[in-house]
């Protein structure tokens, strides 16, 4: 067994969308930071080129975790960059309605988008956001817009992190969902994490942490390598950014339930349901821009539910088309004549991340009747894009999706009901810290990558200031 | 082949899978063919060891099931949502883990053996920048707003309503009333936030809303949720023996985008059940409500909260020339409630642009007590009858016809009833009777009152009132003539004018002798003689011992004739007058031609000619000579009809 003798001044467990700017901040600040990541190093050359390898090497689990009930799939990015190497990485800047209801929720007197503002700020200064072009919107981005426009719904252009993404030479954001094979997509890789690792931050890649504990004013921290090597770290703070299974899931395996009740509590997925619909002219949904619009209605908000147009690579296609056999090939080869609409809910309904016996993930999720009256409705708006738009067939995706994964660490005043503080600091806990995607006390109903970079940067600068650097 | 996670025999258990889910055709491959198995452990390498373990064992019994079951358990596993919890759970488990090996390795198309090409896949992001001579990808131009070059409110509307009668038309009704069902519990659930505003734009007592606004719109929204697949399903119809072999069918279809028109007097009532009638229909709807009770945004929420899209139904707030523009925007039909005057200038401009219009006008309905009626109860009913909604109805008691012999004992039991009437535009429901919600109204009603005096009437109560304020008391009036405004013209507000008359012959005249036709009501003991009475009575619906029930009763059509308008709405007949009404025939496809086509012979004339004597004569041996005749001819004209005239 290795163990390094240096005593650093924090680790960072998790290289995604948090722990990049945690560290950022961290490193910046002077503070001497290891960053441990169970996910592969890959940049834009050596990003998995099909479908299969992307599934395998950069998502827990070879590509997708169920749920207890197997109705909802999950996405767990592992890869160093985590989420924002696989995600679309649209970024919404939260409204009213969800900070709202996560002041309510956890107690937590910031959660303001006027106080937010200055966060969302800092965030905006590490990656190029733009309004996705709608000069090169595709066919199922027309189908979005005259559908809403037919019935009368509102809709928004998206924002996205990108830069550069030579639409006008054929290019489609679709393949991005492997690793941006052009560093447009502004993944950690290439901003936060790059200016991290500049400043001196040590990354450790394909290293699995199992165990963590707090003793004697510092942490320690165990894993393995790949090739099942066992290493020791020790630290004076510890930064978890595992994301919200992860975070879950390491601290209930470390046995730290017993002093947070609340842990592995209050998870949400924002369950995603893609629809698809057949045109008899090709709609070629996956070409040039993958996504171009979202709801912007203010009831679809309301009812808790909103859309945008999406679509996805032939497996995750094949996989969303029921049935088998001919009739399924049939569908398959009609890939240019779908467009496809995204349904995605913003569960009210808290599912629960547990771990079973053996220490394998056991998730609890399911939707109860407010939810899945959430989900139709957003179906029944989707039937009449489709139908306004002419489609011929409607086909309902088999699986539900679920990635934003949040929750399991809910941020909240005390330890009842909550696991993190408004300090970002586990209860009961002066050196342990999470300010990634498992503080959510509540499903924001929006696209949460964003306002974790806030979180992340505001939590570093109080870390600093809490240091006196 | 072979794999560092899969034995032999587990992997031919896959690609026996794998063949059923993937059985190839002219342009891909089988899964087997394709040789994707090859890859195996660039997913199995990655995958949770539970995961892969339940895999391994699926695959070992699919190696030796024989290929029908495990198609069969394939099959099942497509069932989940059929199948209890657990059952379902491992349903998809199945499903979602042979389907996931399945599909990842095939459709990855890692060896391009041309799966990608004939599913039409060519998603690429190039690194570099264009090369060279290589075109760029044509960018389209910025996308135009709907209905952007609309003149008018109006006809801003109705362009974006028509577009999105795309999409209304194409659900079935049952997917329509589920909107119509949602809208219901809203209103039930917000009822008091809906008194509130139909009281901020009436004026009316909060008892007056709740028990006609509220209550008649949530018992027909509950009538026509639940009837309105059945009557709007394709019928049957009958189709004549000489049509033999075929069928007939009347279909239900929508008209497109309807015009509603609505008056002040019931803003909530008249909105909700002409649009969801509309709705349920399939059309899309352009709803004008009056300028005096618009109910600002209120129809929009609600509607919006039953997540009814936005242009189903579009509402155009304006005044009568706001109204104007949205017929000349030329709706699909037009449907109006409201004044004579009113509904004569539409159905003018709506004739030149030939778009129907089903008019519900104005009323001046008479009462008829027989002798033998129990004087309290009809009393009670009058009364309600005359100053329901402060008398502001086109249904409202306006002329109240006591026969003799209890003439003096109705009209003190009346008088005393209505002194003891409270009226305030209150907010805990203890008042009978709102205020007036126009000043143009009050001043009709004072000049009725003034010209009545002036002839004659003695006002036995309600003389209090100052002829000015929309505080208009019940009044009830004697020694009324035929010949004053209040018997004649509509009032429309809380006069009871009461007159006295002998016999059934003099009663049905006089209550015959008005240019309106809405409804009625007939009060006696003697049923017989209240349906002989009520079957004589020239107007759209009669409420016998009761009053103003005909139109609470959804299931029933209303309208009226003569001034009162015409068409029907609610009812079957209300939701049909939606409807464009397809008359379709259906007829097999074959070889036959028939007799009524070309060419016309002597022959064929003399066999036609015969075969109607048969078919319509009263001879008993008809129905046999029809048949002989009838094959007879069909086998001529078919013969003659593929040979030509000249054999
Ligand atoms: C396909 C997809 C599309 C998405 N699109 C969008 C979008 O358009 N907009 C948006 O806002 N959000 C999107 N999301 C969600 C968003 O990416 C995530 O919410 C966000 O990245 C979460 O950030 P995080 O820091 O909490 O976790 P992550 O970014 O997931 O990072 C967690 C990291 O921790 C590592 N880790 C976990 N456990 C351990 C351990 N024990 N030891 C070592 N390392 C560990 C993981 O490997 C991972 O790399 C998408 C997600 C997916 C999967």
């Amino acid at each position: 067994m290795s163990s390094t003798q240096d005593i650093y001044d924090a680790i960072i467990i998790g290289a995604g969308t948090s722990g990049s700017y945690v560290a950022l901040g961290l490193v910046q600040g002077g503070m001497k930071c290891l960053m441990l990541e169970a996910g592969h190093d890959f940049d834009k050359n050596s990003y998995p080129q099909s479908e299969l390898d992307a599934n395998s090497q950069l998502f827990w689990g070879g590509g997708v975790e169920l749920n207890s009930s197997a109705d909802i799939g999950f996405l767990r990015p592992k890869v160093v960059g985590g989420g924002s190497v696989v995600n679309q990485a649209l970024m919404d800047r939260f409204d009213d309605l969800a900070f709202d209801s996560w002041r309510e929720a956890s107690g937590v007197d910031y959660f303001t988008r006027e106080y937010m503002e200055q966060w969302y700020d800092k965030a905006a200064e590490q990656i190029s956001i733009q309004t996705v072009p709608e000069a090169y919107r595709n066919g199922n981005a027309d189908v979005f817009r005259n559908g809403f426009e037919a019935n009368g719904y509102c809709y928004a252009p998206l924002q996205r992190a990108q830069k550069d993404c030579g639409h006008a030479q054929g290019n489609s954001c679709i393949v991005c969902l492997g690793g941006c094979k052009r560093d447009s997509k502004q993944s950690t890789p290439i901003t936060g994490l790059k200016r991290a690792r500049e400043a001196g931050l040590e990354l450790r890649a394909d290293f699995e942490v199992e165990h963590i504990e707090a003793r004697d004013g510092e942490v320690r921290v165990g894993g393995r390598g790949r090739d099942g090597s066992p290493s020791n770290y020790r630290a004076r703070r510890l930064v978890l950014a595992a994301g919200a299974i992860g975070n879950s899931k390491l601290l209930l395996a470390s046995g730290f339930q017993s002093k947070l009740p609340a842990l592995g509590h209050n998870f949400h997925t924002h369950p995603q349901y893609m629809n698809l619909a057949l045109y008899e002219e090709p709609v070629d949904a996956f070409k040039g821009p993958l996504q171009s619009y979202k709801s912007a209605d203010h009831h679809f908000r309301h009812s808790g539910f909103k859309l945008e147009n999406v679509f996805a690579p032939p497996v995750a296609i094949a996989m969303l088309i029921p049935g088998f056999g001919r009739l399924h090939q049939r569908y398959m080869k009609k890939m240019r004549h779908f467009a496809c609409i995204e349904v995605a809910v913003r569960d009210s309904s808290p599912g629960r991340i547990r771990l079973k016996r053996n220490g394998d993930l056991l998730i609890e999720k399911t939707l109860n009747d407010e939810d899945k009256r959430r989900r139709d409705n957003g179906r029944d708006a989707l039937r009449n894009i489709f139908y306004a738009t002419g489609a011929s067939e409607i086909i309902e995706g088999n699986v539900a999706i679920g990635l934003h994964l949040q929750g399991g660490c809910n941020m909240g005043l005390s330890g009842g009901h909550s696991v993190t503080g408004p300090d970002f600091k586990l209860h009961g806990y002066d050196n342990i810290y999470t300010a990634d995607s498992s503080i959510f006390p509540n499903a924001p109903g929006l696209n949460p990558a964003f306002t974790i970079m806030a979180l992340s940067i505001k939590a570093a600068a109080d870390i600093l200031a809490e240091e006196g650097r | 082949m072979s794999s560092r996670n899969l034995s032999a025999a587990q992997l031919s258990g896959l690609v026996k899978a794998g063949d059923i889910v993937i059985p190839g055709d002219a342009e891909l491959p089988s899964f087997s063919r394709s040789g994707a198995s090859a890859h195996v452990d660039r997913m199995f390498d990655y995958m949770h060891d539970s995961d892969r373990d339940g895999l391994k064992l699926l695959f070992s019994i699919f190696n030796v099931l024989p290929a029908f079951l495990l198609r069969g358990i394939l099959k099942l596993s497509e069932k989940d949502k059929a199948l209890p919890g657990p059952l379902g759970a491992a349903a998809r488990m199945i499903n979602v883990g042979v389907k996931g090996v399945v599909m990842t390795l095939y459709y990855s198309d890692t060896d391009q053996v041309g799966i990608n090409q004939a599913i039409g896949w060519d998603a690429k992001c190039d690194e570099l920048d264009l090369p060279e001579g290589v075109e760029e990808v044509a960018a389209k131009e910025a996308p135009q707003a709907l209905a952007a070059a609309a003149s008018s409110e109006a006809e801003r509307a109705t362009m974006l309503a028509r577009a999105g009668a795309a999409a209304l038309s194409r659900l079935s009704v049952k997917e329509r009333s589920a909107y119509v069902a949602s809208l219901r519990d809203i209103v039930l659930r917000r009822r008091e936030q809906i008194i509130d505003r139909i009281q901020a734009d009436t004026a009316k007592s909060r008892s007056d809303a709740l028990m006609s606004e509220i209550y008649g719109v949530l018992e027909a929204l509950h009538w026509l949720e639940k009837r309105a697949p059945k009557l709007l399903a394709d019928r049957k119809q009958y189709t004549p023996l000489s049509m033999l072999g075929k069928s007939s069918w009347t279909w239900y279809e929508p008209l497109g985008t309807v015009l509603i028109i609505s008056p002040w007097n019931y803003p909530f009532i008249q909105a909700l059940i002409p649009i969801a009638s509309a709705l349920l229909a399939g059309n899309t709807v352009i709803y004008k409500p009056s300028e005096h009770t618009p109910l600002e945004g209120l129809i929009e929420e609600l509607l919006a909260e039953a997540q009814v899209p936005p242009n189903w139904v579009r509402i155009v707030y304006g005044d009568g020339s706001t109204g104007a523009q949205c017929v000349a925007a030329r709706p699909d039909k037009v449907f109006f409630t409201g004044s004579t005057r009113t509904g004569r200038k539409i159905a003018a401009q709506a004739s030149e642009l030939l778009v129907p219009v089903e008019l519900e006008l104005g009323g001046k309905d008479p009462m008829i007590v027989f002798a033998d009626a129990d004087v309290q109860r009809a009393a009670a009913g009058a009364l309600w009858g005359a100053l329901t909604n402060t008398g502001q109805s086109c249904t409202s008691v306006e002329r109240l016809y006591v026969e003799r012999p209890i003439y003096d004992a109705f009209k003190s039991e009346l008088t005393r009833q209505a002194e003891r009437i409270v009226q305030a535009v209150d907010s805990d429901g203890s008042a009978d009777i709102g205020e007036m919600t126009t000043g143009f109204q009050v001043e009709i009603v004072a000049r009725h009152l003034e010209d009545a005096r002036a002839k004659g009437a003695a006002v036995l109560c309600g003389e209090q009132w100052d002829g000015k304020s929309k505080a208009i008391p019940p009044i009830v009036l004697d020694r009324v003539s035929d010949d004053m405004l209040l018997a004649v013209e509509e009032s429309f507000g809380p006069l009871i004018p009461l007159m006295p008359f002998d016999g059934e012959e003099e009663v049905i005249a006089r209550a015959n002798d008005s240019e309106y036709g809405l409804t009625a009501s007939v009060w006696s003991k003697d049923l017989e003689r209240a349906r002989r009475v009520a079957r004589r009575l020239a107007c759209g619906g009669v409420s016998i011992n009761n009053v103003m029930l005909t139109e609470g009763n959804p299931a029933l059509p209303f309208g009226g004739v003569k001034n009162s308008g015409f068409g029907r709405h609610k009812g079957e007949h209300g939701l049909h007058g939606f409807c464009n009404i397809k008359s379709v025939l259906i007829d097999k496809d074959s070889n036959k031609i028939e007799a009524n086509w070309y060419p016309y012979t002597t022959e064929k004339y003399r066999l036609f000619s015969d075969l109607l004597t048969h078919l319509f004569g009263r001879r008993r041996s008809a129905l046999i000579k029809f048949a002989a005749t009838g094959m007879k001819l069909e086998k001529y004209s078919d013969k003659a009809g593929k040979r030509g005239r000249e054999q």
